[in-house]
């Protein structure tokens, strides 16, 4: 769905500039954030009927060499467009900037997106707008993506850079040349437990999925494996009874996998293993042990008054409360105690 | 909740937007591990509340060289930033900024970050307190464990206050006497919401191309060692999204200590607070006791005082004198105590749910690495 093929960087030609301020004309590399295409791809739903695309501004950073961008953010752009005239809310633009860098100082303006793949004269006239000294991202290039969102076909990213062209300051105005750059989405650590759930919802007719419990999630990954081992055998039985041809690299990459199963020493394992689900054992009963008494020491902190009448009612509270307060503070001191010598034997 | 269901529509669930699940995440864990806090809109449909958008609040910078006490006000400030003065105008202008691109611009929520479950705290409380009674009432707080995601299972959980305890937080009462009264307990503070998440249509057939089909049915065979790891790893510094993304391999992973560890230490840490709040109700008690005690006391000595005057046919010295001479001690609130049990119960709950998971997998590998003795 992004274009991984090889790239040609050409240096581009580039317009009159102000002394002083050499721009960037290095190799450019974009990487796309998928929660920045999951907000373009709800921007594109929310469009007017009559509306072919819709544009918004991107965020990110930009590595210290310029070489590599990052688009993080995203934010809908309000825009009309005729056949002859296009308008950009600029004042809207404008503020929403200000109140997204708010929020993420550390973000930058990147370029803009737009919902179709097209590129036409209004494209050049917006990315001129975005590239321009002052508000633009000047004297770095600005980064357009273009995200097809027609129905039925492929969802496709593609991002450009531009060139000026045109003679005249006039004509140079309203044209570019759009020099594709590549691009590849890419994900974090952080999101990846998002992810698997959002995905794991694209199978369902509802679209629509519960957030997985740990021991469902731990299920769905061992039958994953499971699989995955089914499918390798398959292979090596069917080289084996000479159907598919063998391949030396697959042999060893499998052979090096193997040779990862370590060598151990039974009496060693049972040892281990049961120091340690002990450990786990006792860990989770005094955590249930103090779920009680925490759940007793509230009850007893407000039941008492029921036994007695109003104005003995206190006392007895009193006496009541006394007593839990110190019978947790007792076993309380023991608890911690003991949670300290699980832990001791694995600290080193 | 009995309450919360004699109402017309009542919030069964809510519904986020994938888009939601991903823009929270992104921001709490950019802000890790300091608190991050941010606003939802979307919309409510017939008791089941719809998150379609969020936005984070202004980020505080925070002088990360001058220690600890400078990033634990940061925290508080972050933690505090849905009821604070100065972001509500930062959050009127974003809404309506968003309605104009005709973005759902009603608040349902308000969402934070937690670090191994223990978000169960004052801020959490008077955030929703102020969502619910100031804005709406029908408004959720998410919270997103960052450090739980970490370790396989997205943690998303949605909250609300329970009617019982809105009414009691309102007249700030929590001595023993009204809590006796009302019966509210410290398991009846929350009441948490099934979550659901939604994919739009678009998303769906997105994710459906991903990971890339390979161009042709057959692959060519690798030449060598070498092309198989490039081929499996094009980019080693962070993970592609070409690869599978479902199920998540991490939930198979067997590292059990830090996670005990860390759990056990911020259970230790939630008892200590439970035993200092303890001993500041026997402090209390005994004050109160005192303070009785003097009571009575007087009350004996004017008693007899009275006696000898009746005697000697003097006028009589009132009685009720006291209530102005002694001041009975204030009882200290029991909402921290009822907070703190109710975090104690998230520990447990929690350290209960992860032995559950651990213990099969031990028990997997154990007889995996042992294949005799897998039928004893």
């Amino acid at each position: 769905m992004t274009d991984t093929g090889s790239f040609l960087h050409l240096a581009r030609p580039l317009g009159p500039s102000a002394p002083g301020v050499q721009p960037f004309t290095a190799p450019l590399k974009v990487i796309i954030q998928p929660q920045a295409i999951f907000s373009i791809l709800d921007h594109s739903l929310r469009r007017q009927p009559d509306q072919e695309r819709v544009i918004g501004t991107l965020l990110g950073t930009r590595s210290e060499d310029g070489s590599e961008v990052e688009v993080r953010n995203s934010f809908a752009v309000g825009h009309t467009e005729t056949q002859d005239q296009v308008e950009v809310d600029m004042e809207y633009q404008k503020s929403m900037l200000n109140l997204q860098l708010k929020a993420n100082p550390r973000e930058i303006l990147i370029g803009w997106y737009a919902t179709s793949a097209e590129l036409n004269t209004f494209s050049a006239l917006i990315q001129n707008f975005y590239g321009g000294q002052g508000d633009g991202t000047w004297p770095h290039p600005a980064v357009h993506l273009t995200i097809s969102t027609e129905a039925g076909k492929e969802v496709e990213a593609r991002t450009y850079i531009s060139a000026p062209v045109g003679v005249t300051a006039e004509r140079a105005a309203d044209s570019a040349a759009f020099i594709p750059v590549p691009c590849e989405i890419r994900y974090g650590e952080a999101e990846k437990s998002g992810l698997e759930v959002i995905s794991s919802a694209k199978d369902r007719e509802d679209r629509s999925t519960g957030l997985p419990t740990d021991i469902e999630s731990l299920e769905h990954a061992i039958e994953e494996v499971l699989g995955m081992l089914e499918r390798v055998s398959k292979y090596v039985e069917a080289v084996i009874d000479e159907e598919t041809p063998p391949n030396t690299a697959l042999g060893q990459f499998l052979l090096n996998a193997l040779a990862l199963a370590p060598k151990v020493n039974a009496e060693d394992i049972e040892r281990d293993f049961n120091n340690h689900i002990q450990d786990v054992l006792v860990v989770s009963y005094l955590a249930n042990s103090i779920r009680t008494q925490i759940d007793l020491s509230n009850r007893l902190a407000t039941a008492a008054l029921t036994l007695g009448s109003s104005g003995e009612g206190i006392e007895q509270t009193n006496g009541t409360k006394e007593g839990t307060g110190r019978s947790g503070g007792g076993q309380r001191g023991g608890r911690g105690g003991r949670n300290n010598r699980e832990q001791e034997p694995r600290e080193p | 909740m009995a309450e919360a269901l004699s109402k017309p529509e009542p919030l069964r669930g809510v519904q986020l937007e994938a888009l939601v699940v991903m823009k929270i995440i992104k921001h709490c864990s950019q802000a890790f591990p300091t608190t991050a806090t941010g606003f939802i809109v979307g919309m409510d449909n017939k008791g089941i509340l719809e998150a379609t958008n969020a936005f984070p609040y202004p980020a505080v910078d925070v002088p990360s060289a001058d220690g600890h006490h400078d990033s634990n006000s940061g925290t508080n400030f972050a933690a505090a930033a849905p009821r604070a003065k100065a972001n509500v105008a930062y959050q009127n202008e974003m809404i309506r900024n968003l309605r104009e691109v005709s973005i759902d611009a009603n608040n349902v929520g308000w969402y934070t970050s937690a670090n191994m479950g223990s978000f169960i705290n004052l801020n959490l409380i008077e955030n929703q307190y102020f969502f619910q009674k100031d804005l709406n009432e029908r408004t959720i707080a998410l919270v997103h464990d960052v450090s739980r995601s970490s370790q396989g299972s997205l943690s998303l959980r949605a909250f609300r206050l329970s009617p019982h305890f809105m009414t009691a937080y309102k007249e700030n009462k929590f001595n023993t006497e009204t809590l006796q009264k009302s019966g509210l307990r410290y398991q009846d503070i929350l009441v948490e919401l099934p979550l659901q998440i939604h994919n739009s249509h678009i998303l769906t057939s997105f994710l459906h191309q991903l990971p890339v089909k390979p161009a042709s049915s057959t692959i060519p065979l690798p030449i060598s060692l070498a092309d198989i790891e490039a081929r499996i790893n094009p980019n080693s510094s962070t993970a592609n999204i070409g690869s599978s993304l479902y199920p998540n391999f991490d939930s198979l992973d067997l590292s059990i200590d830090p996670f005990l560890e860390k759990t056990c230490d911020l259970l230790l840490d939630s008892i200590e607070s439970h035993h200092t709040e303890l001993n500041n109700y026997q402090y209390y008690q005994r004050q109160l006791a005192r303070e009785q005690n003097k009571i009575t006391a007087w009350q004996t000595k004017r008693k007899a005082e009275n006696a000898t005057r009746q005697l000697a046919k003097q006028p009589l010295l009132p009685e009720d004198e006291w209530q102005r001479m002694f001041k009975l001690p204030t009882e200290p609130s029991r909402l921290d105590v009822m907070l703190n049990s109710r975090q104690i119960e998230q520990y447990a709950r929690q350290i209960d749910g992860f032995t559950a998971g651990i213990s099969g997998k031990m028990f997997a590998v154990k007889n995996n690495l042992l294949p005799g003795d897998s039928l004893d």
